[in-house]
């Protein structure tokens, strides 16, 4: 239909607007793929600084692997059609060949398969195989942290590539939507890649869902323990980010903390990307024994900027953080003031001592790959949160093809069968599923110290056999954790009193 | 006038065409297409349609349909959910939510409406961006009725079932309301109404003085296109089953853009054109190995070549292709007279 204005023969506007949106386009497009890295530090952080600040390089580097690489594999047999579901865009889109990484060393390590390209994970693997079945890898997906555009990514993988089983999503809100697909898709399977929403096994409980990483309250175990037990802490406030993660990761020091006893008097939450925490720094008391701050990205150091400007200078022991606050470099100009504050983890330990932790990073991620862009090194990245999750669950998942030997047929209801049962001596710690299909795994908390005067940090405890529901705290009945979920209850926890302390390479 | 006739009835005929592609697609394409590119590609044409008539018929360029399409999808989301964790999972049968998310995204419309009224050119784009940022922080703040994490689960009327059971039964109700969303915008255009809207469009001033209402005309088209809006919003979340801020962010009030500028911003048909070509670039440019992540810079690449070739989108395009055609066709027998008719 041609319009009036056309046929009067007006002059056109839209030259501008198009010039515009074509150079922010192509200027958005260009950045899209691995530059937008900023707000992400601290979701790897605590693992991957771990590493670099005590570099692990033990007498197994270079040795042989205590996981046995099987030799290369093929298969004749119906391939099994495999996708991977990784972020290239958005926050965590720097992170995306870690992720790829992670699922190429499982599937070379425990089916027979080898990298493409030993320095560009993205690249894929080749041959692997299970009981005569070829592991075909079909798509990796392409999301960006967003719910919406991983519901697109998915469907693309699943039904115009016809992929039989999904390895991914990255994070929290992306893991929700893909549960909820996965439960539209019985015949199907998914196992997460290294996200930590609660929700996503706790609430909507997929039975072709499965996660062998923790959530994020899980990673924060053992922590209100410390607060209570060892720092004598009676009362604390909570400083978090107001959107799911900093809920959930917060709900995890709180749930601890009052089972163990404590008493949280005070939650502020200031938005996500505030600028000026003046007036949330106003609001956090004095009368309390100690802090859990679980601001994250470009906002921690403006807080505690603003917190030193209202109550002076900060002790570092009346802090505790979560894993955003493992990244040493991130406080330089706060200098060593933060030594001592404790930090949640996100399940790894870069800097564990243990043999299985050292041969994972040096003969199995750095074994298969050289290098993972843009970090360098593939090695000093194998304790990543993102590395470690997709490795962790692809590994899960060929535990479960082994047990049927690679048969998937049958709506795939022996393999979901098979993978709940699976258990896995994994690098970080024995990781086996609860009925819920959600991994009961080993958490870990570190601590800022000074190194030569520099501030570094050291993994300090482990905590066994964290689960998700904290002593029955979150269920699949109670609100997902929030501005005032959970409440403070004492209770007992399975692993009150258990967290042993580990040991470290570097670490001093 | 011979000319604009010739075109409208290659048009006319290109357009049946088409529309009977669409009606046999799922014999002709795979359920991937049908449930996924095509089911998506008429739900963006028709929310990319009410940025056109806007835009052409009011000299409004909008960039809060995006927000209002996703006003009415949380409104879906809230009122027909049960169970999760986050909206107020009222569990209301799925129709029967319809028009009252229909009714709730048409008053915001109209709210939106009265605020930007008096806003012109670059201005009323701004305003309009700002009620777009307004949408995506409210649902992600309020976690009353979403959060970031958004609202999961939407069911869909019995009569559509699992759209990953049965794509085409979507895919059919989608195309059905995108020829209704088009014919009733056609419609509207030819209306007193829409004369009057033109009018408004080209000289305010004059059309004020003429005693015309132009706030009162410009609320109530906004208020009329939230509601069309409003319709591709409750596609999406029942095609989606999904609906979360990230939506309606700026980066989706953008495509949005795109995709009526990539079709054309001069006629309606552009939208679901444009649409089209952009579901079908984003679904395949990543898979090309060379592109792989980078796929939207291709797609910003092909944005601009479009864009140069031709300020009016693809449907530009064809206009010209066919003028050009037929007056090649007229120069033959100028070029030979004595060879031009048959009866010599």
């Amino acid at each position: 239909m041609r319009l009036l204005r056309e046929t009067h023969g007006r002059p056109r506007r839209w030259h501008y607007l198009g010039a515009l949106l074509v150079v922010a386009l192509v200027v958005a497009g260009c950045g899209s793929s691995s530059s937008s890295s900023s707000s992400s530090s601290g979701s790897s952080s605590s693992s991957s600084s771990s590493s670099s600040a005590a570099a692990p390089t033990t007498s197994l580097s270079g040795g042989e692997p205590i996981q046995k690489a099987v030799a290369p594999r093929t298969g004749t047999g119906t391939p099994i059609k495999i996708a991977v579901m990784s972020d290239c865009q958005g926050a965590f889109g720097s992170f995306d060949n870690q992720d790829l990484a992670g699922v190429v060393s499982a599937i070379s390590q425990f089916a027979g398969g080898k990298p493409v390209n030993p320095a560009l994970p993205r690249a894929g693997w080749t041959g692997g195989a299970i009981g005569n079945h070829p592991l075909k890898l079909v798509g990796v997906g392409c999301s960006n942290d967003s719910a919406d555009t991983v519901i697109r990514e998915t469907r693309r993988l699943m039904e115009q590539d016809g992929a039989d089983i999904m390895i991914g999503p990255l994070s929290g809100d992306e893991s929700i939507a893909v549960a909820n697909y996965a439960k539209q898709h019985p015949t199907k399977t998914f196992v997460d890649g290294a996200a930590g929403a609660q929700d996503t096994t706790l609430k909507v409980q997929a039975p072709n869902f499965f996660r062998f990483n923790g959530d994020g309250a899980m990673w924060n175990a053992g922590l209100g323990d410390l607060a209570f037990n060892k720092l004598h802490w009676k009362t604390a406030a909570v400083i978090s980010d107001d959107y799911s993660f900093g809920w959930t990761s917060t709900a995890g020091f709180i749930a601890d903390f009052c089972a163990a006893g404590g008493q949280i008097t005070k939650r502020i939450f200031p938005p996500l990307n505030t600028t000026d925490y003046s007036s949330y720094a106003q609001q956090v008391p004095t009368n309390v024994d100690g802090y859990f701050v679980a601001v994250g990205g470009s906002g921690l150091i403006p807080f505690l900027k603003a917190y030193e400007q209202a109550h002076g200078p900060i002790d570092g022991k009346k802090f505790i953080g979560n894993l955003f606050w493992g990244t040493p470099g991130l406080f330089e100009s706060l200098g060593p003031r933060v030594a001592g504050a404790y930090v949640g983890g996100a399940g790894t330990a870069g800097d564990l001592a243990t043999p299985a932790a050292q041969d994972y990073a040096n003969n199995i991620i750095g074994h298969w790959f050289k290098t993972i862009p843009p970090g360098g090194p593939a090695a000093a990245q194998a304790a990543s949160t993102f590395t470690y999750g997709y490795y962790i669950n692809t590994w899960g998942l060929l535990k479960g093809l082994e047990a049927v030997k690679g048969d998937i047929s049958g709506g795939q209801k022996a393999l979901q069968a098979a993978i709940g049962k699976a258990s896995l001596p994994a690098p970080y710690g024995p990781i086996t599923l609860d009925a819920n299909r959600q991994g009961i795994i080993t958490s870990y908390y570190q601590q800022l110290f000074l190194k030569g005067g520099k501030l570094a940090v050291k993994t300090v405890a482990s905590i066994p056999n964290v689960n998700q529901t904290f002593g029955g705290t979150f269920s699949g009945s109670t609100p997902a954790p929030g501005r005032t979920f959970p409440n403070c209850v004492k209770r007992s926890l399975p692993w009150q009193g258990k967290e042993a302390s580990v040991p470290v390479v570097g670490g001093g | 006038m011979s000319r604009l006739r010739a075109r409208a009835t290659i048009d006319r005929n290109v357009g049946a065409v088409l529309v009977l592609v669409a009606i046999f697609a799922p014999l002709i394409f795979n359920t991937y297409w049908i449930g996924t590119l095509l089911t998506d590609a008429l739900i963006l044409g028709i929310l990319a349609a009410t940025l056109i008539f806007l835009s052409a018929y009011g000299g409004m360029v909008s960039l809060a349909q995006v927000a209002l399409y996703g006003i009415a999808a949380f409104a879906i989301g809230n009122l027909t959910t049960t169970g999760n964790t986050k909206g107020l999972n009222l569990g209301w049968s799925p129709l029967a939510a319809v028009p009252v998310a229909i009714l709730v995204t048409l008053l915001m419309g109209l709210l939106f409406g009265v605020l930007a009224r008096r806003s012109f050119g670059i201005y009323f784009l701004m305003i309009t961006l700002t009620f777009g940022v307004i949408a995506n922080l409210f649902f992600g703040e309020v976690t009353t009725v979403s959060g970031f994490g958004g609202i999961s689960g939407i069911p869909t009327p019995t009569i559509i079932g699992n759209p990953a059971q049965h794509p085409a039964r979507l895919y059919f109700v989608a195309l059905v309301l995108a020829l209704a969303v088009y014919a009733l915008l056609r419609y509207l255009a030819r209306t007193p109404f829409g004369l009057t809207l033109q009018g408004i469009r080209d000289d305010p001033v004059r059309m004020a003085s003429l005693g015309y209402n132009v706030s009162l005309h410009r609320t109530l088209v906004f208020g009329a296109m939230s509601a069309v809006a409003g319709v591709g919003g409750i596609l999406f979340a029942w095609w989606n089953g999904h609906v979360d801020p990230a939506t309606i962010n700026i980066g989706n009030s953008i495509n949005v853009l795109i995709i009526a500028v990539i079709g054309g911003l001069s006629r309606l048909e552009g939208a679901w054109i444009g649409a089209l070509v952009f579901v079908i670039l984003n679904n395949y440019a990543q898979q090309i190995s060379f592109v792989s992540s980078r796929f939207e810079t291709l797609i910003g690449v092909i944005f601009l070549v479009i864009v140069l070739l031709s300020p009016d989108g693809l449907t530009g395009l064809w206009a010209r292709a066919i003028d050009l055609l037929r007056t090649s066709r007229k120069q033959v027998p100028a070029a030979d007279p004595g060879g031009g008719s048959p009866a010599n």
